[in-house]
């Protein structure tokens, strides 16, 4: 601050003259300004003396204003002359107003005097009697009660009026509000005037060619002056007249039918429809059926395309709805469409008698998932989007050619198993699952000893189950548990591990399990007699899974063991076959048979503690409820305590 | 022994390549049914090509730069027989109407390093072809431990088609 050099500030003041003119050589001449006499008479010009300040009230305001607007004319005409001097209309009001005031005071005098002038009051009504307070109250608040009440019953009545309206047309349901909720659940377009949907599943990726199109009618049919039906739909639905009725998928394994010539007897029967929830407006439950018929109609067309064109073995037979394949000999698939419509006549011939255990309703499920796969197939990201110039397919076989694949890895990159080969499959599959386990049960019924238990796994594959059987004695399940069989239940062979590590495949025949089983059944016994033997301390001697001895079973081989007695004494041996049943032979000691024949090799006596022939045992009456435990009552009964 | 499948055949295109300002090279264009999607491009010593099936039209489109050189086709088409682990195949070679020799063709699928196995591969040629097993071939000499691939099949082939080729008219079998 020290070292800034000092600024020069000027100040003017700002009141200038006004300049009145300027002249030709720049310089102004300036008005003077008012003088204060001036001034004053400037300012009296601007009083208005018609204007009081406070109230001003009527006579002397309206003879002042009177006045004033004499005063007005007169300065109207002399605004033409100049204003002679500026006290002019100042002294012209107060001259006005004492002429006023003089009047008024000679007024007042002579009234005073009531000689000449009196001042009269004006006639006024009579006041009213005073009545009784009490009653006149008592009026007044009924008056005033009956004018409250009249008013609030005429909003009353206004109140009820909308109410009674608002009623009628909720029951009346508007067309519009109804169209907005069937857009809620369906795609709806404008045609023209015409009001169209679409029912069909080719946005979910179906490529049926069929329209699916239904028609949004308005529902006028209705007479307003008879009381509306409960049921009452301000909106109709017209679907196509092919999808009308209801329909399902009827899968069905049977045996093969004798006469092929029997096709064709279409085989329908009217499946109650499912029941629609309460709250669904008709055209839902209209709109739903008609488009499950669509879905049905789609799965038997790819059904039976399929059905012709591709080749199996055995060629597929389809005849009118059905269509027939052969998954084994002596078996018959039949798919069938049952479309039954909602006439009075189909519904006097529903009444044929149908084995509702017939029809697989597993598999028509499975064909309704597997359709919607293949929608989904279509709309999936290895197929959209995908460049202009590469073909349709999976991604990786853009990779096949230059990656030199071979055959095998190109058919595991496609997916080239149709509806109809996948179901055939599944149904292969079901129908051998369930003959197994009818052979299991069959023979768990049978046989009482050895047992057979199966135990069945939960989680399985549509192709694929499997099932651990185990063969048990009664009784000896902890001693007697060698024979465990895993059975894995395919398309069309069951592979069976067993405990031991061999791995069997049968096939699809009957037989060859039963076979199997009887052959493991009658080994199972064998095998319980060497674990008994080792419970009990005898001494295994031989044992043979299959001998080459004795009669040649049918089905499997013959199992033998011979076990001999703690001591050495006695010896059992054992032969059991699947057909033959058990054999068992017990040796004895020398000195305890007494029809030996006597020789002249052996010379000694201790020759005599060795076991010599063998007896057969009487087994059927032995005691016991089955072989292990008759088997360890002979076992008992041969060591001596 | 099951003979999975019929009808293979393995063709051979030859084309003469012409690159400005030097010799035309020879460029083969082979496709193998084994391989159905693939298309194999190989120079005599050189690279070799797997490509896509359309490589075919690709050269169509390439003609100013190359010609096809006289006696272009040669194929070998038989039966394909599948025996566990082992493929053989067996085929005539043929060019144009005339046959020329026969092919066969050995693999062991499992493995996939040529040394490893190539004395059981010998051993089970010997098994059927007795004195007439061939020697280690040569697309193995440079690398013993490396990974087979089709291309080295498609080298193999070629060898064996130029060496009918060359031979005179009448047919002397000449397998490998």
């Amino acid at each position: 601050m020290a070292g800034v050099p000092a600024v020069r500030i000027s100040i003017e003041s700002a009141c200038e003259k006004q300049v009145q003119e300027v002249g030709l050589d720049g310089s102004e001449t300036y008005l003077q300004p008012l003088s204060m006499s001036q001034n004053l008479a400037r300012l009296a010009q601007r009083i208005d003396f018609s204007q009081g300040s406070g109230s001003e009230e009527d006579e002397p305001g309206s003879a002042g204003r009177a006045w004033a607007e004499a005063g007005a004319d007169q300065h109207e005409e002399e605004k033409f002359q100049p204003s002679l001097w500026p006290w002019d209309s100042v002294r012209n009001n107060l001259r006005s107003a004492l002429t006023e005031m003089c009047v008024l005071y000679d007024v007042l005098s002579i009234v005073k005097d009531k000689k000449f002038m009196t001042l009269d009051p004006v006639v006024q009504d009579p006041p009213p009697a005073k009545q009784n307070p009490q009653f006149l109250q008592l009026i007044s608040k009924k008056k005033s009660l009956a004018g409250a009440a009249q008013i609030l019953l005429k909003g009353a009545e206004r109140l009820s009026k909308s109410v009674a309206e608002n009623q009628e047309n909720k029951r009346q349901r508007d067309f519009n509000s109804e169209l907005l909720r069937l857009r809620q659940h369906w795609k709806l377009r404008k045609v023209g005037d015409k009001i169209l949907g679409d029912l069909s599943y080719r946005s979910a990726g179906s490529l049926f060619l069929h329209h699916g199109t239904f028609e949004v009618i308005k529902n006028t049919d209705i007479d307003l002056d008879k009381k509306i039906p409960e049921d009452y739909c301000p909106l109709d639905v017209q679907i196509p007249s092919d999808l009308e009725g209801s329909a399902y998928i009827k899968v069905s394994i049977q045996k093969q039918a004798p006469d092929i010539g029997d096709l064709g007897t279409v085989n329908l029967f009217k499946r109650p429809m499912p029941k629609s929830k309460p709250g669904t407006p008709h055209w839902q439950t209209k709109l739903e059926t008609a488009q499950n018929v669509l879905l049905c109609k789609e799965i038997f067309a790819q059904l039976s395309r399929e059905a012709v064109q591709i080749k199996s073995q055995i060629p597929h037979i389809v005849v009118k709805n059905q269509i027939i394949s052969q998954p084994f000999p002596g078996l018959q698939l039949s798919i069938s469409l049952c479309h039954s419509s909602n006439d009075k006549k189909s519904q006097k011939s529903a009444s044929e008698k149908q084995n509702p255990e017939d029809h697989l309703y597993v598999l028509e499920h499975n064909l309704h998932q597997l359709i919607r796969e293949c929608h989904k197939q279509t709309l999936s990201s290895t197929v959209m989007p995908h460049p202009a110039s590469a073909p349709f397919g999976h991604k990786r076989m853009r990779l096949a050619g230059p990656q030199a694949f071979d055959k095998n890895e190109i058919s595991s990159l496609q997916s080239n198993e149709g509806l109809l080969e996948k179901i055939i499959k599944q149904a292969k599959h079901i129908f051998l699952r369930r003959r197994t386990a009818r052979t299991i049960d069959s023979l768990a019924s049978r046989i009482e000893d050895p047992q057979i238990q199966a135990h069945w796994s939960n989680i399985n594959d549509v192709y694929e189950s499997s099932v651990k059987v185990l063969i048990t004695s009664q009784g000896y399940e902890q001693i007697c548990k060698s024979i465990q069989l895993q059975l894995n239940i395919g398309v069309e062979q069951i592979r069976v591990v067993h405990r031991d590590g061999r791995v069997i495949t049968l096939s699809h025949q009957e037989q060859e399990l039963q076979d199997f089983l009887l052959s493991q059944m009658s080994q199972h016994q064998v095998h319980a007699v060497q674990q008994l033997a080792k419970v009990m301390g005898w001494h295994v001697l031989s044992f043979s899974n299959h001998v080459g001895l004795g009669p040649v079973e049918s089905i499997g081989n013959a199992s033998a063991i011979t076990v001999a007695s703690p001591n050495g004494d006695y010896a059992i041996s054992v032969r059991n076959g699947p057909e033959s049943g058990s054999k068992v032979m017990v040796q004895f000691p020398r000195s305890q048979c007494k029809d030996l024949p006597k020789g002249d090799v052996l010379q000694d006596n201790k020759w005599n503690h060795l076991r010599g022939p063998f007896k057969e045992v009487q087994w059927n009456k032995m005691e016991g409820r089955n072989f292990v435990y008759k088997m360890e009552l002979l076992m008992a009964a041969l060591t001596p305590c | 022994m099951l003979p999975s499948l019929k009808h293979i055949k393995v063709q051979l295109k030859v084309l003469l390549l012409f690159i400005s300002g030097q010799t035309g090279k020879l460029m083969y264009v082979m496709h193998n049914s084994e391989y159905p999607l693939s298309c194999f491009a190989l120079f005599e010593n050189g690279p070799c090509l797997i490509a896509d099936a359309n490589f075919d039209t690709l050269m169509v489109k390439l003609k100013g730069f190359f010609q096809n050189a006289k006696a272009n086709k040669i194929e070998s088409r038989g039966t394909r027989y599948q025996y566990c682990d082992f493929l053989v195949k067996v085929g005539t070679v043929t060019m144009g109407p005339s046959a020329r020799g026969i092919s066969v063709e050995v693999e062991y699928c499992p493995c996939v390093i040529a040394n490893d196995c190539w004395n059981l591969l010998m051993e089970f040629m010997q098994s059927f072809m007795g004195s007439h097993t061939p020697g280690i071939p040569s697309v193995f000499g440079t690398k013993h431990d490396s990974i087979y691939s089709p291309a080295d099949t498609m080298v193999q082939y070629m060898e064996l088609f130029n060496k009918i080729r060359k031979q005179q008219q009448v047919p002397v079998a000449g397998i490998r």
